[in-house]
């Protein structure tokens, strides 16, 4: 062997140590269909209770995740009554406020339609107490929002929480005009705005707290979420919808569990995950995985606003970021510009005294058209 | 000139007495007259000489600082003798021959015992022999180095009663060398009574007064006996010849019987021969592969050293380098492993009835012992490989009392990675090296001095910008002294050190360093009481002291915006003392019973948490900190750790043994990954986090056929294990100011079946060997409320259930031999992501039960093949070469198993390392 093959060996074994050989691993049981049911939502005592029942998809599945459609949902107490849920749409039954008796157990039963029957434990009632308050305040260039709340009788003690972000924000570009059957013309009233809008988003992450430790039920300023100075959301007016459950323990630690079982899977060194355990069972197969966790518990809510005028007049807000273009009438037909709708004019080019454009500068329809990311329609409780 | 060889003569005379001499000393002498005035003894002996047909022969070294100052007239030559000898340590003796022989501290004899060649009679005849050894050897206890197969020692003074017991001790040393030669056999046949040598190469047995004839066994040695008569207490020191032809196979001989007739079970030595034998990935020899190759050993995968022993996790193995505990057996990651072949002697390997001198870890204790080097003469040794060189010399500081060995190995990766023509490759460094030394002195007959000092430094940064540092440093100091022949006495300090850290310089805002260390200094104090043939007793004490930094964060440059963060250190100081008898009661049964008594204490300055009470530990139930001053003792703990096995001589050649143990663990390894990693950190218990205790029971059968030439053993064993750690779901340990938070207390259950046919010599030979195991965890804490796969056992991560290995040496002549092993094992158990679904609107992951599913089996195929230069044993240099192919089939066994999350969607890889047959070459050589 001459030292030329041994350094290409040596780099060969060393590529083994950097690289090394990958290959796709797919075992067997990630390729066998499954699909567990997914159960999502609580019994809410003081509203309408709404829950959702999916199914869970192989890791490579692309398409959206399968609903369990024309099932029988009941809410049932431990004293034998019984409350069906109706679906509304694909995999969501839901049933109005049921005033339900606090001092009862409540447990959810599902039959499917293929006759599969799941049940969930029988669920104590937790009365969820008010939240005090949802403040925010400015921290080293982010917005920090905080959650405070306490139960007089320190009954409630571990606390999840939930969210919904609801904020305005503008186009790029403000127009003025539109592409109406070939040709260009200025907005009316009756055209839609679509400058301004509202975009709304569910908190993704599990928000959990508990005062154990302290001797009264008081939890003082939780951190629920941080927003960064630049971000979209606080540009203009920001809203957040705080919701506030009171959990059990065992509830907790479910929830607990699943935050800690992150989406952080992957490299070498990672922790293997551990697997959560549902209160929901199948009836006729116990050790079918069933997924979600069924509490009963009262809902409590509180909504706040930021306005971009409160926060700090250093920050530099989010300004988005678009870029225009010209399109000359000499050169070009509108109609090969605008009839597809991908393109959007702006303003109208007119040469000195005319009262004719000719040209247009224009924007794509993500820079004008605020629809493309939200809705146009202001809130019921935008203030 | 002349005088040395005459000097040489007079020392070759010591130890063949002149058969044909008679030992007549004032017979026909002739007179002398003579006037010396300030006469140099030279001078002297010169003029007695010429005046007598006397030849003299003397050591002119011991003689020069004496002077002849008197006349004599006609005096007898012995007359003269003595008053020129007065006063001085030089004694003379005259032979038939006219030869005088002036020896210092005694004179020697010029005849043999009348006596001598009436062998039958010797011992039992009226009248008190007079043999040669005795005069030789005056009442003061002194030293033999009997190297003589048919000369005949006398030990001991004798006294009429000829029907006790009398005890021989002694140092085993190989003649070349003058190193203490571990584990041989020595023993008398009839009766059968015989011991092995300890890690000093010391012996002591309790024999019958008389005629004995010694023989030795052991591992490379030449099979020897030595002829003794005993008639007291006395000392042996025996030096044996190495067996030159033992180049060629793996000789297993000084277990040859142990397997039957020794008490201890679970137990494995292997010689450096034997491990040399075995191919490994780079063409390096590594002790711990070829340990991972023994019944009961695992590991989570190749490339990783962490060793999983009868079920236990990696941090239960206490590593051992001349005492000195090893916290990171391994250079880079695993791929090498810490100890340069060059200087080891044997490995010790406890899987069951861990002798009560050991503790502190629960599953098993490796006990590498390094050479003490050349006592004779200066020799060096070394080899190249493809990756790694290494160079060990050796040699006396003074002849037969003083030796050292220096022994370093380091790669060249680092400059090979420059050459390569891929730029990632060129920005990475991989790079480490060792360095042992050693340095043995006996400062007399009593007591040895042995230090020992290792360091290990890695260096490892490939195509990115995280370098990674690791350090070894040990040191340690024994004292061994002999009180008496049945009783002596270690007294060991060590000192241990082990870091790491990883800087992240890629990104100037958050470039960091992170590190880790521990420090251990312990010292301890080892007794071995040889009552008599039946009691053998060991006890003793020790302290560790250790101080662990259990991790910093700090910026490493002034634009880093890394928020310095150190976790509080810790110390603790645990205490044992142990006794232990190992009672022959009969030829057939032996027992031995142990205890341990270990005291833990966790102490101050800390600060510690607490939490509330009756809920589990979180970052969210912390009720309180506590503080503790320094020195001021945060938690004890403290239990009897039971040792206690039993023989039973079935027949001469198999044997039935019964062991039990218990063990109690105060430093854990903290790791949430299966394998070894770099970030392990290692936690002592404190008042949040408990010792582990493990008990194990272990029975088996062992049978030897064909004249010991083939060992069959049977080992079944069952074994628990409380309150080792494990983690909780989505631990971190990087960086945690209360890892109590994230980890859960384990109960572990493992039990096996373990059956090895070894045949250790002949062309053909090695070992086979199968192991069923089964690990089985299961954490049910009510303290952490964690509960995993519903509170029920589950496989351990190394829970492997079929092992199969096979390691075979064929050798074809003296100079080629070639060696095939096979190794098979079940896959380790993993957690799959088995499904995705919808939280509302966030996509999630649904896990399988922890460890349910498994890898893919793995399998390998190694060829290796040593050609040894010729076999004159004088030539300037041995060397061999060693080509071999590691994973010959090619086999893509997977090392790791992940999954990421490509595009929204996730998918699997399968990560093998050394996917292909990897050819090395090594040249080895020894001079």
């Amino acid at each position: 062997m001459n030292l030329l093959n041994g350094n290409k060996l040596i780099g060969w074994l060393l590529m083994l140590l950097v690289s090394s050989c990958v290959e796709p691993f797919t075992p067997e049981v990630l390729e066998a269909p499954n699909n567990y049911l997914v159960v999502n939502g609580f019994i809410n005592v003081n509203g309408p209770t709404t829950i959702q029942l999916l199914r869970t998809q192989n890791l490579a599945d692309e398409g959206l995740p399968p609903a369990e459609k024309n099932a029988t949902v009941t809410i049932e107490t431990d004293n034998g009554e019984s409350y069906r849920l109706s679906e509304t749409t694909n995999g969501i039954y839901e049933i109005e406020n049921l005033n339900l008796n606090p001092t009862h157990k409540y447990r959810l039963f599902i039959s499917t339609s293929k006759g599969k029957k799941y049940a969930s434990d029988f669920v104590e009632v937790k009365q969820t107490p008010a939240i005090d308050e949802v403040t925010w305040k400015p921290v080293d260039r982010e917005v920090q929002i905080y959650v405070s709340t306490h139960d007089s009788n320190n009954n409630s003690r571990y606390y999840r929480w939930n969210y919904e972000s609801t904020w305005h924000f503008r186009s790029a570009f403000y127009t003025n005009l539109k592409y109406e059957n070939g040709e260009v013309l200025f907005r009316d009233e009756n055209d839609e705005n679509i400058y301004d809008c509202w975009k709304t988003e569910n908190s993704t992450t599990i928000e959990l707290s508990n005062s154990i430790r302290l001797s009264q039920d008081v939890i003082s300023n939780y951190k629920l979420l941080t927003l960064p100075y630049n971000s979209e959301k606080i540009a203009i007016k920001y809203s957040i919808l705080v919701k506030q459950y009171a959990l059990t323990p065992e509830a907790y630690k479910y929830w607990e569990t699943l935050k800690k079982n992150t989406e952080n899977i992957g490299t070498l060194f990672d922790p293997l995950p551990s697997q959560i355990t549902s209160n929901i069972r199948c009836l006729s197969d116990p050790q079918e995985p069933v997924i979600g966790y069924i509490s009963a518990s009262t809902v409590q809510e509180k909504r706040i606003f930021i306005d971009s005028k409160e926060l700090p007049k250093d920050w530099k807000t989010f300004a988005p970021v678009c870029y225009s273009d010209t399109m000359y009438l000499s050169r070009h037909s509108v109609v090969d510009y605008f009839k597809e709708g991908y393109n959007i004019p702006i303003n109208g080019i007119y040469p000195q005294g005319s009262p004719f454009p000719i040209g247009y500068s224009y924007a794509s329809k993500g820079c004008v058209d605020c629809t493309v990311w939200g809705t146009n329609v202001k809130p019921d409780f935008w203030e | 000139m002349a005088y040395f060889y005459r000097v040489f003569f007079s020392f070759f005379l010591l130890l063949w007495v002149s058969v044909a001499s008679g030992y007549t000393q004032q017979l026909n002498e002739p007179l002398v007259t003579g006037n010396y005035s300030n006469a140099s003894f030279k001078s002297f002996v010169q003029d007695l000489e010429a005046k007598t047909a006397y030849t003299f022969y003397f050591d002119p070294a011991a003689v020069d600082s004496i002077t002849v100052d008197f006349s004599v007239n006609a005096k007898s030559l012995s007359q003269v003798l003595n008053q020129a000898l007065q006063g001085t340590n030089l004694h003379f003796a005259i032979s038939k021959q006219k030869q005088v022989f002036i020896t210092k501290g005694r004179p020697i004899l010029t005849s043999l015992p009348e006596n001598f060649f009436d062998k039958g009679s010797a011992i039992v005849g009226e009248k008190q022999p007079q043999f040669a050894a005795e005069q030789y050897m005056p009442q003061q206890e002194s030293r033999k180095k009997a190297a003589s197969e048919i000369k005949l020692y006398e030990i001991g003074t004798s006294n009429s009663n000829k029907t006790g017991k009398a005890n021989l001790a002694g140092t085993l040393r190989d003649a070349m060398s003058g190193e203490p030669i571990i584990g041989a056999y020595v023993y008398i046949e009839s009766p059968a009574i015989g011991t092995a040598s300890d890690q000093y190469g010391y012996y002591s047995l309790t024999l019958p007064l008389g005629r004995h004839e010694l023989k030795i066994r052991g591992v490379g040695l030449k099979n020897s006996r030595r002829q003794i008569i005993l008639n007291g207490d006395g000392r042996l020191d025996i030096e044996i010849e190495e067996d030159v032809r033992s180049l060629k196979e793996v000789l297993v001989e000084a277990e040859k019987d142990r397997n039957v007739s020794g008490l201890q079970m679970g137990m494995e030595r292997l010689d450096i021969r034997t491990i040399k034998q075995v191919p490994t990935a780079f063409g390096e020899t590594d002790i711990l592969r070829v340990v991972l190759t023994l019944p009961g050993v695992k590991s989570v995968g190749e490339g990783s050293t962490g060793m999983n022993v009868r079920g236990g996790s990696t941090d239960q193995n206490l590593i051992l380098l001349n005492n000195a505990t090893i916290y990171n057996p391994s250079h880079l990651f695993g791929f090498f492993s810490a100890f340069n072949p060059d200087v080891l002697k044997s490995v010790e390997l406890y899987k069951s009835a861990v002798p009560a001198k050991y503790g502190g870890r629960l599953s098993s204790v490796l006990e590498i012992t390094a050479r003490e080097g050349n006592k004779k003469q200066f020799t060096g040794s070394g080899g190249i490989g493809l990756l790694t060189s290494r160079l060990t010399l050796e040699g006396p500081i003074k002849k037969d009392k003083t030796s050292f060995l220096v022994g370093g190995r380091t790669t060249y990766s680092d400059w090979l990675l420059k050459q390569l023509p891929n730029k990632s490759f060129n920005n990475s460094e991989a790079s480490f090296y060792d360095v042992n030394a050693h340095i043995s002195h006996e400062i007399n007959d009593k007591n040895s001095l042995y230090f020992t000092g290792y360091l290990s430094k890695d260096r490892f940064k490939l195509a990115a910008d995280t370098l990674y540092r690791f350090r070894n440093q040990n040191a340690s100091i024994k004292w061994k002294h002999n009180f008496h022949n049945q009783l002596y006495s270690v007294l060991t300090g060590t000192y241990s050190h082990y870091s790491y850290d990883i800087s992240n310089e890629g990104n100037a805002v958050n470039a960091a360093t992170l590190t880790f260390g521990i420090d251990q200094t312990g010292l301890q104090a080892d007794f071995n009481y040889f009552p008599n043939a039946k009691h053998t007793v060991d006890f003793g004490a020790s302290s560790i002291l250790y101080q662990v930094s259990p991790g910093s964060l700090m910026p490493n440059n002034s634009e880093s915006l890394i928020i310095p963060d150190e976790i509080q250190r810790e110390k603790a100081l645990e205490s044992a003392v142990y006794i232990s008898d190992r009672y022959d009661v009969s030829q057939r049964l032996s027992l031995s019973f142990g205890l341990r008594y270990s005291v833990f204490n966790a102490l101050g300055p800390r600060d510690v948490f607490t939490y509330a009470p009756g809920v589990p530990k979180t970052e969210t139930t912390m009720a309180d900190t506590v503080s503790y001053g320094s020195g001021k003792t945060i938690a004890t703990y403290h239990g009897p750790e039971f040792r206690f096995s039993a023989r039973y001589g079935v027949a001469d050649n198999s044997s039935v043994k019964l062991s039990y143990n218990r063990l109690r663990q105060y430093v854990h390894m903290l790791s949430n990954t299966a394998s070894m990693s770099p970030t392990d950190t290692w936690k002592l218990s404190d008042s949040n986090i408990k010792p582990q205790v493990g008990d194990q029971v272990a029975l088996g059968y062992y049978r030897n056929f064909r004249a010991n030439t083939i060992e069959f053993s049977a080992e079944g064993y069952y074994k628990w294990m409380q309150d080792f750690l494990d983690y909780r779901s989505g631990a971190s340990i990087i960086m945690n100011h209360h890892i109590e938070t994230d980890v859960a207390n384990a109960e572990g259950k493992a039990y096996g079946l373990e059956l090895m046919l070894k045949k250790a010599t002949g062309k053909l030979n090695g070992w086979v060997s199968y192991t069923y195991s089964r690990t089985l965890v299961r954490i049910n804490d009510s303290s952490t409320s964690e509960i995993i796969n519903r509170g029920e056992y589950y496989p351990g991560n190394f829970d492997k259930p079929h092992d199969f290995t096979l390691i075979s040496n064929y050798r074809f002549s003296q100079r080629f031999s070639t060696s095939l092993n096979f190794t098979y094992n079940t896959g380790r158990p993993i957690t799959l992501p088995l499904a995705k679904y919808y939280d509302g609107e966030t996509q999630r992951i649904l896990y399988s039960d922890r460890n349910q599913y498994r890898i893919p089996d793995y399998y390998r195929l190694d060829f290796a093949m040593n050609i040894e230069g010729n076999h004159k044993i004088q030539k300037l240099a041995h060397s061999s070469w060693t080509l071999a192919v590691y994973n010959l089939t090619g086999r893509k066994n997977p090392y790791s198993i992940y999954f990421k999350s490509e595009n929204g969607k996730i998918r699997g890889y399968k990560m093998s390392i050394f996917g292909q047959p990897i050819p090395t070459i090594t040249y080895n050589f020894k001079f």
